[in-house]
């Protein structure tokens, strides 16, 4: 596994996914909707894919001593690299965010908190979900998954950008260490969703790049 | 002399077109041509033996262990050459091979060095920097830098003017010369095979037309032409209809 997340990186990684992990500087604008900054690394992970399926990586890796379904496998550890690594980008940004923030507060949406990480969570569990078993049906539709996974995904942005405007969610925008405190089971629950969606989709993605003719 | 590779029973369907039960073997330290005209179920062959599709019946054996069970020992013990197909081409040829001897345990350095040297392949330029030849020896020397025992090629010479052509048909004879290694490469160019095969297995329509030694397939056509080609053709050939519209 070593030797293939190596060449994931080194043959395959597209050089803009690695700038869009640094988005997470994004936070220290000091109003936006937050949530945008985790879409730029979804967005450097279409890049990699397509990459790869330009560079005939598929056709190269079924040559190599390895199973189809380790490939399948090094490209949903890559995703998960990438994207908690943009997430490690992030926490130093937010808790800046929280001290220096003019505004006293995110006026667009959710505030750089633990309830936004819980929502980044939520968004590359659902990316993961759709993008990764849509993908690997056929090995090479790239851009068909990406746009399956950019609907759901939109749709959870938006809400969780919205949340906050609710009657009665207000708290999900403390970024107070109590209300931090406060969120941490939605980040708790996010994570969980996190890593149960995306084993699942490194199943199901196994399953179906299994009965791919390259 | 035994078998590097046993082919039995293959099939596999497509809507347009069907592989049907092809047979065949490699002996070891043998050059096999598999040879046909474009569309005949070569290349389709050939990914099947790869598992790069999935056929829909038969077994491969490479060295005695079927293939499907053994994945791992049969991708170590062989090297492929996609003609045709450039991987990464915008990547150093030092970067590829850099990845690429990670994934062999008995990948040999030394060898390597020795057949860049040979084959006069500059590290330090990019997969669309070398030309065609070029690239199918790159390919041949990450195959031999792992040992590999057996060669899968692709029409490995197509395209490629006729001086790389030459030179790739001896550096395949040098390659089986010790006994040890085996190629099976498919081809639609005769002459190539002329210089440089034992064997020939001759594919028409997706079945096996004829599989034998060189010597044997001119004895058993020889009222079909005096050369590989006239035999060839003579085979292939499809009458013009003359009340087609041209």
């Amino acid at each position: 596994m070593k030797a293939l997340l190596y060449k994931q990186f080194r043959l395959v990684c597209h050089p803009m996914t690695l700038v869009f992990v640094l988005f997470g500087a994004m936070l220290l604008i000091p109003s936006y909707p937050y949530t945008v900054a985790f879409f730029y690394a979804m967005l450097g992970l279409f890049f990699s894919f397509m990459q790869g399926r330009e560079q005939r990586d598929a056709d190269f890796s079924a040559l190599l001593p390895i199973r189809k379904r380790d490939n399948v496998k090094a490209a949903v550890l890559f995703c998960v690299i990438i994207e908690l690594a943009s997430l490690a980008v992030a926490v130093p940004c937010a808790v800046l965010s929280a001290r220096i923030n003019p505004l006293g507060g995110n006026q667009v949406g959710l505030d750089a908190n633990a309830a936004l990480f819980a929502a980044a969570f939520l968004l590359y569990a659902v990316f993961n979900a759709v993008f990764l078993p849509c993908f690997y049906r056929s090995g090479y539709k790239v851009g068909t998954a990406f746009l399956k996974a950019m609907i759901p995904t939109t749709v959870a942005i938006v809400l969780c950008e919205a949340s906050v405007h609710v009657p009665g969610l207000a708290w999900l925008n403390d970024t107070s260490a109590a209300g931090n405190l406060r969120q941490l089971p939605l980040l708790a629950a996010g994570a969980v969703l996190y890593a149960g969606l995306t084993l699942w989709a490194y199943h199901r993605s196994a399953v179906l790049y299994e009965k791919v003719d390259l | 002399m035994s078998n590097a590779l046993e082919v039995r029973g293959l099939c596999k369907n497509y809507p347009a077109f069907t592989l049907k039960d092809v047979s065949f073997d490699v002996p070891q330290g043998a050059v096999v041509g598999f040879i046909g005209r474009n569309g005949a179920g070569k290349s389709t062959t050939l990914k099947s033996i790869l598992g790069l599709v999935h056929p829909d019946g038969g077994e491969v054996r490479c060295f005695g262990q079927d293939v499907r069970q053994h994945e791992r020992e049969f991708k170590e013990s062989i090297g492929v050459v996609l003609g045709g197909i450039d991987f990464y081409p915008k990547k150093k040829v030092r970067t590829i091979t850099d990845v690429t001897r990670r994934f062999y345990d008995n990948w040999d350095e030394e060898k390597y060095r020795y057949y860049l040297q040979l084959f006069h392949i500059d590290e330090t330029k990019r997969v669309d920097q070398l030309s065609s030849g070029m690239r199918v020896k790159y390919l041949l020397a990450l195959a031999l830098s792992h040992n590999a025992r057996l060669l899968l090629l692709d029409e490995p010479t197509s395209g490629l003017d006729p001086v790389s052509r030459d030179e790739l048909v001896e550096l395949f004879r040098a390659i089986v010369a010790d006994g040890q290694r085996s190629i099976l490469f498919s081809t639609h160019i005769t002459s190539d095979l002329e210089k440089c095969a034992s064997h020939i297995t001759f594919i028409k329509d997706g079945a096996i037309f004829h599989s034998s030694s060189v010597a044997e397939f001119m004895a058993a056509y020889a009222d079909r032409g005096a050369t590989l080609e006239d035999i060839i053709v003579s085979v292939e050939r499809r009458e013009l209809d003359e009340g087609a519209i041209i």
